[in-house]
This record gives structure tokens, sequence and C-alpha cells, in this order.
């Protein structure tokens, strides 16, 4: 009975990740070295997005953290200490990075799973801003103190006298990160793709709008608020493990930085909440916005930066998607929603106990607002 | 026959007020039960206290010898306790047929997928919905949001299905529907719990009535009989009201 | 003759692409009780929101006490004396009884001077709410709700009442009573327009009543003459 659809959103992830492919080389066809430049701005962006949509998927939940820096510089921290202390390789920080995360996240979100809204993003914020200090206050032989620590980069593409030029060792090391960063995306993506697929995009609704009546239905909104929580707090851990790597080192007030956790809520609702293009469309809308902005207006930019966001949140409060997605939604016909509003407004029996003779539908034309 | 329900000294203060107190009472399989009284009698909590999201300041509650006092909502859920709300309470982003399906997903761990869309679209058709499966829940009017306050019960598959004033505001002939719908639902070996203020609702369908008043069982019989006891007449019908 | 408090021409409303009301007449005395009836789903409540702005009157006129109403705000409508019960007891949760009951008066200065005595008059029709002034009004039963939310529209003193669906979820004698008072409140001088399924009694009280169907009026008579219908009685009334 239920139509088995081509599932669009998995052809087009993929159809993206196969063009992302070619992305690097066709950068430095066209621009040459200043690839280098335009190759970190994607860069900036694909981290935004993942960022943005690890934060969409627990905030799917009702559970509006401001918490999300926290998980980013916990997953900085560990590859950070975990190279200085250990000398196991240097890839292996990046996931477990993503799963002490996790570990963190199952503990605040069994502390916070009773508070609601306003309780609950203070409760994160306050843990955030705890661990923050506690990093800070950690031993300076063992985690650097206020100093941080240095991290080794992931790349180290070798200059070869006659077979490049000097400035492609900085376009192999972008173009390296590149892959890296689009591949977190695309697990991020699928990852949240995944969960709007399955029978927990309906639980998540459901306890977002009224946890009370989901429990009733047979939602365990205990578990699945922690399972929202660990899955978002996997990305954001990995996240925040691979831009340690690439910025070079972790500060305290670096890695868990607030702006981190204003970035991953409001680009979200600059896209679109509780969706998986939303973040990601928020995170190119945003990221380029930024940058334009940076050129016209040097100085002042992040007036202009802060500008467009209360407009756009004036004029789109469900986000450029939720824009998108209501143009399309007009299109069903007036005719077909007149139907469906006249089958339901009456009862089974319509017609038949009506007084007098059966009533004629008004057969005017649709209305005029 | 053995109660399939056991409510035993059920209690709930709201600090210094007893909107229930020591309330008793059991419920055969397949019975159809009512619950009536003067607003604010403690019905709903009552309801609230069956289906979990009170806990109760003592008393118990056993379901099929299963003691439940101590369970989560969603455990009683899966147990067999279906519930629809007074206040309205869809959940306004999703359409209808997703409200429905997420009693028919959740209402029992791992029904597959395929067989809760099946539940779901049965429940729709039960309660009159399907014509309105796609359109979004907070488009209905508040009867419609009532149907589908009962669909969503339903596609849980409970054993015990807790109605609370599902048919205030119907006229005679809707009524009429919704009473035979819930005799069929019976018929189907569900047993019922209902709240009600529209008498000739109380008359067609329930099997028994417990009459409460303050927080308190003022009494407890066929309709008949209650609605004939001075008391009753006195606390919650009016003189016109039987 | 004095004026009519309500008139109502060509009436066209609805909700987006939804269309509801396709063309509604309607012409109250002042003072008079108007019943509309009609199935569930047929405009009903929507009638009475487009008469105090809580949606947009898309084509046609409507005139309360003498003044056009269309294109005013709900706020304003409701300044000029017009109260609303809605359905559905859209009450302020975190508030408490007395403060939703005051909220009826507190924005009118017309009401406000009248405010203790129909605060008064709430309180003699629901004691209830007199013992309960102090709860936060979103931990009410669901009666008790309704019967705050009759009482706040009391409590802006109107002189056009429009009630949708008063007597859901009260107890048979409080419904009864709810009835009795309204016709009290009309006998008072003050136009109503109810919207009940309480068909019998809402057209015994009733001067005039009015079928609605699918959006539009399809039979109009005095309350009387309306119960009397054997088509009426088929449809509203048996049970
Ligand atoms: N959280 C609360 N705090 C204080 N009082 C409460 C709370 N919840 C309910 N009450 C009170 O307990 C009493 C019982 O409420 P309940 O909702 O059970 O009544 P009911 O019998 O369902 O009435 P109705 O027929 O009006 O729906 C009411 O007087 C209500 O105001
Ligand atoms: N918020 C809304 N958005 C879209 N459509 C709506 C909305 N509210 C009502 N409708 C539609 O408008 C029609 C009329 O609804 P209305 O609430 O006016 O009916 P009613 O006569 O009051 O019915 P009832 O007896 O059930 O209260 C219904 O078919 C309904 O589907
Ligand atoms: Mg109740
Ligand atoms: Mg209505």
């Amino acid at each position: 009975m239920k139509r088995r659809t081509v599932p669009w959103d998995l052809v087009l992830v993929a159809l993206v990740a196969v063009a992302a492919w070619f992305v690097p080389e066709a950068m430095k066809a066209l621009f040459g070295r200043a690839s280098i430049s335009y190759l970190s701005l994607v860069i900036n962006a694909l981290s935004l997005a993942v960022l943005a949509l690890s934060w969409d998927m627990l905030a799917r939940t009702g559970q509006l953290s401001l918490a999300h820096a926290a998980f980013y510089g916990l997953g900085a921290y560990t590859t950070a200490l975990l190279l200085k202390h250990l000398a196991w390789p240097i890839w292996i920080g990046i996931p477990l990075g993503g799963v002490v995360a996790v570990g963190f996240a199952v503990l605040l979100g069994s502390l916070t799973l009773r508070l609601r809204a306003i309780y609950f993003a203070i409760a994160t914020l306050a843990f955030a801003e705890v661990l923050k200090s506690l990093v800070h206050n950690l031993p300076t032989e063992f985690a650097g103190g206020n100093a941080g620590m240095n991290v080794a980069p992931l790349f180290r593409p070798q200059f070869v006298a006659g077979q490049m030029e000097r400035w492609e060792v900085a376009f192999l090391r972008n173009e390296a990160y590149f892959y890296v960063y689009a591949g977190l995306l695309v697990a991020t993506v699928l990852a949240s793709i995944v969960l709007q697929r399955s029978r927990l995009r309906h639980a998540f609704i459901a306890i977002r709008t009224n946890e009370d009546v989901a429990g009733v239905m047979g939602v365990r909104p205990a578990r699945v608020k922690l399972l929202a929580f660990a899955v978002s707090s996997l990305f954001v851990g990995m996240l925040g493990a691979v831009e340690a790597h690439r910025v070079g080192s972790v500060l305290p007030d670096q890695s868990f930085a607030v702006a981190t956790t204003v970035l991953a809520l409001v680009t979200p609702i600059f896209g679109g909440l509780y969706t998986t293009l939303g973040p990601i469309v928020g995170a190119i809308g945003l990221s380029s916005v930024q940058e334009l902005l940076k050129r016209s207006l040097s100085e002042g930019y992040l007036i202009g930066y802060g500008l467009v966001l209360v407009l756009s949140i004036l004029f789109m409060p469900r986000g450029v998607v939720g824009v998108i997605g209501r143009a399309l939604r007009r299109r069903r016909t007036n005719a077909q929603r007149r139907a469906i509003a006249m089958a339901g407004g009456g009862a089974p029996d319509e017609g038949a106990s009506e007084p007098g003779a059966p009533p004629e539908p008004p057969a005017r034309p649709g209305g005029t607002a | 026959m053995t109660p399939l329900l056991r409510a035993i000294g059920l209690t709930k203060r709201f600090g210094g007020l007893a909107a229930v107190e020591d309330v008793s009472f059991d419920v055969a399989p397949g019975e159809i039960f009512a619950i009536i009284g003067p607003n604010g009698a403690g019905k709903t909590t009552v309801l609230n206290l069956l289906s979990g999201l009170l806990a109760p300041t003592s008393g118990r509650l056993e379901l099929d010898g299963h003691d439940l006092t101590t369970r989560s909502t969603a455990e009683r859920c899966h147990a067999g306790l279906g519930r629809a709300f007074q206040v309205v309470q869809p959940f306004p982003e999703m359409t209808v047929r997703d409200n429905v399906l997420v009693g028919a997903l959740f209402g029992h761990p791992g029904v597959p997928r395929a067989e809760a869309e099946r539940r779901a679209d049965e429940a729709l058709e039960r309660t009159g919905l399907t014509a309105l499966a796609d359109v979004d829940a907070e488009e209905l009017t508040l009867m419609q949001e009532k149907r589908l306050e009962i669909a969503r019960a339903l596609a849980t598959q409970p054993r015990v299905l807790l109605l609370d004033e599902v048919m205030a505001g119907l006229r005679p002939a809707e009524a009429r529907d919704a009473v035979q719908l819930v005799k069929g639902v019976r018929d189907g070996g569900v047993t019922v719990v209902f709240i009600e203020h529209v008498m000739p609702v109380v008359r067609d369908l329930a099997d028994r009535v417990l009459v409460m008043d303050h927080g308190q069982v003022l009494t407890e019989g066929p309709y008949a009989e209650v609605v004939q006891d001075p008391r009753v007449i006195e606390a919650y019908l009016g003189k016109e009201g039987a | 003759m004095t004026e009519p408090a309500l008139v109502v021409r060509g009436l066209e409303a609805g909700y987006g692409k939804i269309q509801v009301l396709w063309g509604v007449d309607l012409e109250v005395a002042a003072g008079s009780f108007l019943a509309v009836i009609g199935a569930n789903g047929a405009g009903k409540t929507t009638l009475l929101r487009a008469l105090t702005g809580l949606i947009p009157v898309r084509r046609g006129e409507v005139h309360a006490l003498g003044r056009p109403l269309r294109g005013l705000s709900a706020a304003q409508i409701v300044r000029g004396r017009v109260g609303h019960v809605p359905e559905g007891r859209q009450l302020f949760p975190l508030m408490t009884v007395r403060e939703n009951l005051d909220a009826g008066a507190d924005y009118l200065p017309a009401a406000r001077p009248r405010a203790e005595r129909n605060r008064a008059l709430v309180y003699e029709l629901f004691p209830r709410l007199r013992e309960r002034e102090g709860q936060i009004a979103g931990t009410l039963s669901g009666g008790e709700r309704q019967m705050v939310a009759i009482g706040r529209a009391l409590m802006s003193d109107p002189k056009l009442l429009l009630v949708d669906e008063p007597s859901l979820g009260l107890s048979p004698a409080l419904a009864s009573d709810v009835f009795t008072a309204l016709g009290q409140i009309a006998s008072e001088g003050v136009t109503v327009v109810l919207v009940e399924q309480n068909v019998q009694r809402s057209l015994q009280l009733a001067d005039q009543a009015v079928v609605l169907e699918h959006g539009a009026v399809r039979q109009r008579g005095t309350g009387a003459e309306l119960l009397a219908d054997p088509a009426v009685r088929a449809a509203y009334l048996s049970l």
C-alpha cells in the first residue's frame, strides 16, 4: 500500500559527494594560486555546516542546547592530549574526540532530562562555562593551562623541487583538509537523513511539541533525547578534533568559545530549523554573506552581519528552506484543499440527515486573499 | 470475572487540595465504564493517575494483575493503556496521519513500519479522518481534533482505552456515530473507561457508572440507578438535568 | 425601532486558501438573542472569529453596534464593546483565575468602572471561580477553564456578546445555569449571538435562529419556528 519512492535525498548526497571529489582540482585549474584561499573559505563553510547540522539534530527533540562549544572543545582537547601524552596514531584522536564528547553529552543529557526550554538552555550554558574554567585550571604540564597546547597538523605535504611550484604545497594541504571536512559533512548528513527517515523523526517532533503526550503515545522521551544528544555531540566532537589539527593549537578560550555555540544555533535558524538541508543552506549563506561583507565593509562588517541575521529572522521565521518549502506547498490547488475541508467538515453521515434538500456545496471560485 | 484494571485507594493532593481522595474501582475486561461528576470533581486527575502523567500521593494501579504504579507513561502505553485528552493536544506541526502514526509506531515497541502504517490508516478510517489525513493538524476544527485524539489512542492498540470528554460538542447524529464507534471498539476486545458530561451518551454507552464529587467516589452502579440517586441529582445533574 | 446591533452582509472568510464562509447575511436587533446552529465544520466558529476580527473579512460588510468592523483589529473591535467567548477556552495559562478575569476588563476603558460589579456577577454564576481566584489557569479542570472563558467575556461588559459552545465540558447542572444566565443577560439589553450544540436549549432561548450549512445560511426563523421544524428536529435534536 505504501509507495516505494526513489530516495531522492540519498541520491542527491551521492551526486554532491561525487562532484565534490573534483572541486579542488577544478578550483586549481580555474583560479591557480588563488584557489588556496578559496579552498579555505569552502572548508570554513563545510565546518560551519557540520557544526550547525549537529546542533540541529539535537534541537529536533526540543533541546535547545547552549553547550555545543563544550563538545567541540572536548573533541579538540581529546586529540591534543592524546598527541601530547601518548604516541598513538595521529588519526585516532578524531574518532576518540567524538567518543569523549558523547560520554560527556550522555552525562549532561541525563542531568537535564527533566528540564524544559529556558531551564535546559541555562543548564547547558552553565555546563559549558564550568567545563571551560575546568580546562583553564588543569595542571599546565598536563593540558597547557591558559596557553593551551600545540597540535600537529594532519598533513605535511612535501615540496618536491622541479615537480611543483612553491604555492602548490599549501594547495595540497588545503586539498587534503577539504576531503576530511567534506567526508565529515557527508557522514553528518547521512546520520541526519537516517534519523529523518526512521521512526525517530516522529518521536523527535512529538517530544519537541508535547513531551507528555509523546509519552502517552508510547514514545520514551528519555531514551530518544539521550540518543539525539549522543549523535549530535559525536559529530561536533569530531569536528572539534579536526579543527584542532587544522588550526594547530588548542586554547581554552578558543576551543570552548561561546561564539561557537552562537554560530551553531544561528546558522540553522537562518537556513531552516529541524531539517537536513536548512543548516547546510544556512552555512553556505552565512559564510558567503560574511565574506562579502568583510570585503566590502572591512572594519564594520560584524554590524552588517548582525543586520542580515536580524532581518532574516524577522522576514523568514522558518529560515531560507522554510520560505522555499512554503512556496512549493502553495502549489496544492485551492480546489484540492477545499475538497479536503468539505470532506472533513461534515459528519460521516453527511447528507443523510441534512434538513431539507441536500445542500449544494457553493461552487464559487476560490477566496480572494 | 477478574478485573482487568484496578485502581486501589488512589489519592492525589495538590498542595492543600485533595483533587482525588481514596478512589478505588475495578473495571472488568470488555466493560465500558463511565466516570461522571461535577466540574473539578477529579475525573481527569484520575485519568492522569492511570496514564502516568501524575504520580499518586498514595494508592496503587494494576493492569491484569501487574502493578503499574511506578511505571512511566510510555511503559503504561506499552502495557496497553491508551489515552485521549480532554484538552485536545495534537502535534500541530504534523499532518493528521503523522499524528496517528506516532501512536502506531510507538504504542508497542518493535512494530514494523508497514504494520504501523496499516494501524494508523485503520484508526483514521474508523474515526472518519481519512479524507483529512494529509491536512496539518493545526487546521482542524475542535471536533475534528477530538476525533484525532481518539484515532491516536486507537492506533496504539490499547487493551484499555481512556477517553476524556471526546464527545462534548457533537450534534446528535454525530454523537450516535461516536457511540457506535466506541461500541465497535469494545466489540473488538478493548475495555473502555470514559468521562463524559453528555448524559444521553453515558446512558447509551456505559455498562457501569462511577460518580465522583470533591475528589471522592459518591456512588457507583448502572446508569439507571445512579441518575435516580438524590445525591447525584443534587451534586451533578441539577433538577432538569436527568 | 432602534438600529440593529449586528448587520452582516455577504460575509466571506476563511483560512489561507480555504474559504469557509460563502456570503453570510444576518441582522440582529439590539437586545435580541440569535442562535446559530449547524453541523460540525459548517463554519459557526469561523463566523464568530470573523465578527471579532480574529480572522480577516475577505468580502462583505459587518456593522456591529452601528460601527463598520471590516479592517479593524480584534483589539479595536473588543474596545467597541463586542465580547467573545472563544471555542476551546483560550486562557492565559500562566496567569491566575483572577488575573484572567481582570484581563477581560483591564484594557477596556468602558469596562473598567464596572469591573467590580461584573466580577461579582461572574462569581455568583461560578462560585468555584471565587474559591480558586489564586489558582494558575493552566492547572484548572476542563470545566473550570470554560467558566473562566465565559467569565472573562462577561468582564468586558459587552453590548454584543458572541458565545461559542459555552456548555462544552460543563456539568449538566452548570450548563443549565449558564443558559439561564445568558437569557438573563439578553433580557438586560445585551445582544447575544450563541453557537451551541445543545440546540434544544439554545432555540428555546433565542428570539431568532439561523441554520448554517457549508458556510451559508440555509434556513432562518424564530427560535420557536425552527424548534418545530421537522427537518431541524431530525438533524439536530433527536438522540
Ligand atoms: N496542578 C494542579 N494544581 C492545583 N490544582 C489542580 C491541579 N490540577 C488540577 N487541580 C484541581 O483539581 C481539581 C480536579 O481537577 P480535574 O481536572 O480532575 O477535574 P475534572 O473532574 O476532570 O473536571 P472537569 O469536568 O471540569 O474536566 C480541579 O478543581 C482542579 O482545579
Ligand atoms: N485554523 C484553520 N485552518 C484551516 N482550516 C480551518 C481552520 N479552522 C477551521 N478550518 C476549516 O474551516 C471549516 C469550518 O470550521 P469551523 O470551526 O468554523 O466549524 P464549526 O461550524 O464551528 O464546527 P464545530 O461544530 O466542529 O465547532 C472546517 O471545515 C475546517 O476544516
Ligand atoms: Mg476533566
Ligand atoms: Mg466550532
